[in-house]
C-alpha cells in the first residue's frame, strides 16, 4: 500500500511521546535533588568547617602503599605488629596475626573483647581486656594474667619495657605501672598540684600511651590536647601539643586518640573527629601529614554519625614498624592502610 | 391483609426505619471518626537522634513561627570538656563565653564552671531555634551529647509534619505517644 506523505504513523507519534516522557524523566532526576529540601538558613546557622578538611597536597609526606587490607572483624579496636612485620589486630573477642598481604596466619579467642594489645620486648603479646590484663607468649599460651586493682576499669592502652608493664585507664584517669607480676608499682598522671601533674582529661574512652628510647613513658592527655613524659616514678617532665583546628594543632575536644614512636623518635598522632594521621619530632615540631579526611576514605569528614556503631567507633588506631612504614586501622571499617614515606618528601628531608 | 412490598411500605414505617437506619449509621461513622483520632493520637513525631544530619531543616520547615525542635543535652554522655565543640567555634580566639568565640548563633547555651577544667553546658531553651549547629559540632568532634527532639510541649502533631517532609536523612519517624522522646545514652 501506497504510505500517504505528510501523515505522521501512530507508531511513529507514540515512540516520539515516549521518548520525550523518558527523556523528562532522566532530566528530572539528574536536576532535581531528590534527597530532601535544602535548608534555607542563613550561613551564620551551618556550621562551616570543609576549609579544614582540605589538606595543603604539600603537607602530605606519605603515600598509601597497596590496597586496603580487609578484616574479618565486626569490630576492631588496635593494631600492633611483631618483629618480622606481621600485623596482629584485636577485635571481637579474638586476636588475628595477617601477614603483609593480608592473609589470616593464626588466630587466638579470648575469654572476652580485647581493648588493646601491645607486644613486649621478649615478644610476648599484652592484651588488655577492660579490667584484665594477659600475657601471651608466641604460641599463645598464657604467661600472666591479671585485673586492674580498682573494681570499675577501662584499659584503652598498654605499654611495656623490661621491668614494666604500663596500662592506661581511662575510666581512673591514670596510668597503672605494674611490674612483671602484675603487681602496682606506681601510679602515673593523677592530678597532683604537689607535684605538678595538672591531671588527665579523658573526655571520650580514647587515651592512649607509648614507650620511647629514653625510657620515659609518652602518655596522651587528650582532653589537653597533650602527649606528656612521664618517669616510671610518676614525675612528670614535660608535654608538647596544642588545641587547634589547623593542621599543627589537635583538633576537637579530645585528641589525638592514637600515638606511635617511628624509628627516628618522632610520633605518629591519630585524631577523630577531622579525621588525620600526623607526624611529629622528637620535640613535637609537626613535620607533616600521613593522610587526611581524603586519604583515609572519609569523604564526609563532619557528618552526624548513621550507626550506632559510627557513634561509637570514630578513632582510627596506629602502629609502626621498622622501616617506619604506619599501619592505619580504621576502626570503623575495620580495614588498615599502609603508608610509606613518598619519595619526593624523602628526598627532600634528606636535602 | 394487603402484603407489603418494599414498593408499598406505609410512608410513616418507612420514614421511622430510614431514621433509624441513619441515626445508627451516623453513630457508627461518629464512633470510627473517635476511633481513627484516638489512634492518630498514640503516635507523636520524633526524630532519630542517631540518623539526623544536623541540617539546619528543623529550624525553618516547622509550621510554627518558633520551631517545635529543640535542642537537648544528654549529660551521661557528655565530657565537660573545656574546650567544647559544641559550644565554641573551629578556631575560638579564647575559651570564654565571649559572644565571638560561641557557635550558637543566638547564644542559647549556657557554660557554667564545675571544676578545673570542666564546664557543663545547658540549653536555653527559648532562645534555641533548632538549627542544628552544636549538634554537628557536638558529633563531628565531641561524643555527640548534644541532639535534636522535637518538644511535644510545642508540637501540634501536624497529619504531614512539615519538616519531616523536608527531612533529606528521614530521621523523623513516628514514636508511640507513651515513648514521646528518642534519647541517646552513654
Amino acid at each position: 500500500m501506497k504510505k500517504r506523505i505528510g501523515k505522521i504513523q501512530s507508531g511513529v507519534l507514540t515512540g516520539l511521546v515516549l521518548a520525550v516522557a523518558i527523556g523528562a524523566g532522566v532530566a528530572a532526576f539528574l536536576l532535581f535533588d531528590t534527597s530532601g529540601t535544602k535548608s534555607t538558613l542563613p550561613p551564620e546557622y551551618k556550621y562551616e568547617i570543609e576549609q579544614y578538611a582540605k589538606i595543603d597536597p604539600a603537607l602530605i609526606i606519605y603515600e598509601q602503599v597497596g590496597d586496603p587490607i580487609e578484616t574479618d572483624f565486626d569490630t576492631a579496636c588496635a593494631i600492633t605488629l611483631d618483629d618480622a612485620g606481621n600485623m596482629v589486630i584485636a577485635g571481637d573477642s579474638k586476636l588475628v596475626k595477617y601477614d603483609l598481604a593480608g592473609k589470616p596466619l593464626n588466630e587466638i579467642e579470648l575469654p572476652k573483647e580485647p581493648t588493646c594489645i601491645e607486644f613486649d620486648l621478649d615478644g610476648n603479646l599484652i592484651v588488655g581486656m577492660s579490667n584484665v590484663i594477659m600475657i601471651l607468649d608466641p604460641q599463645g599460651n598464657t604467661v600472666q594474667e591479671w585485673s586492674a586493682p580498682t573494681a570499675v576499669s577501662l584499659q584503652t592502652s598498654i605499654a611495656a619495657d623490661k621491668d614494666h608493664v604500663f596500662a592506661a585507664d581511662a575510666l581512673n584517669k591514670l596510668v597503672w605501672c605494674y611490674d612483671r607480676e602484675g603487681n602496682v608499682v606506681n601510679k602515673l598522671g593523677a592530678k597532683d598540684p604537689d607535684r605538678n601533674i595538672p591531671g588527665i582529661v579523658i573526655p571520650s574512652a580514647y587515651f592512649d600511651i607509648a614507650t620511647y628510647p629514653d625510657g620515659l613513658l609518652r602518655v596522651v592527655n587528650p582532653g589537653r590536647h597533650w602527649i606528656e613524659a612521664y618517669t616510671t616514678d610518676g614525675d612528670r617532665e614535660w608535654y608538647w601539643g596544642r588545641a587547634g583546628v589547623d593542621i599543627e594543632g589537635f583538633s576537637g575536644c579530645c585528641n589525638p586518640v592514637a600515638l606511635a614512636v617511628l624509628p627516628d623518635g618522632g610520633f605518629v598522632t591519630a585524631e577523630k573527629g577531622l579525621v588525620r594521621v600526623k607526624v611529629y619530632d622528637a620535640d613535637g615540631e609537626f613535620v607533616g601529614v600521613v593522610a587526611g579526611p581524603d586519604q583515609l576514605g572519609w569523604i564526609e569528614p563532619l557528618r552526624v554519625c548513621k550507626t550506632p556503631e559510627e557513634c561509637k567507633a570514630k578513632g582510627f588506631d596506629v602502629a609502626v614498624d621498622k622501616a617506619g612504614r604506619i599501619y592505619v586501622l580504621d576502626t570503623l571499617r575495620n580495614v588498615v592502610r599502609i603508608f610509606e614515606r613518598n619519595k619526593s618528601a624523602a628526598a627532600r628531608a634528606a636535602r | 391483609m394487603e402484603k407489603q412490598t418494599p414498593d408499598n411500605l406505609p410512608r410513616r414505617r418507612f420514614l421511622r426505619e430510614g431514621l433509624w437506619t441513619g441515626a445508627l449509621a451516623a453513630l457508627g461513622a461518629a464512633c470510627a471518626v473517635l476511633l481513627a483520632k484516638g489512634r492518630r493520637q498514640k503516635y507523636v513525631w520524633q526524630i532519630d537522634p542517631l540518623k539526623c544530619i544536623g541540617c539546619g531543616n528543623c529550624a525553618t520547615h516547622c509550621v510554627l513561627n518558633e520551631s517545635a525542635v529543640k535542642c537537648v543535652h544528654a549529660y551521661a554522655m557528655c565530657g565537660y570538656c573545656d574546650l567544647c565543640t559544641g559550644y565554641f567555634i573551629p578556631e575560638p580566639k579564647e575559651l570564654t563565653t565571649a559572644a565571638e568565640n560561641q557557635l550558637c548563633p543566638t547564644g542559647a547555651i549556657i557554660r557554667t564552671f564545675v571544676e578545673d577544667p570542666y564546664f557543663e553546658y545547658t540549653i536555653d531553651e527559648p532562645l534555641c531555634v533548632g538549627c542544628g549547629k552544636c549538634v554537628v559540632g557536638c558529633n563531628a568532634f565531641g561524643n555527640g551529647s548534644l541532639f535534636l527532639q522535637v518538644r511535644h510541649d510545642r508540637c501540634v502533631n501536624c497529619n504531614e509534619c512539615a519538616i519531616a517532609v523536608a527531612c533529606p536523612s528521614q530521621a523523623f519517624k513516628r514514636v508511640p505517644i507513651e515513648t514521646p522522646y528518642i534519647m541517646k545514652d552513654a
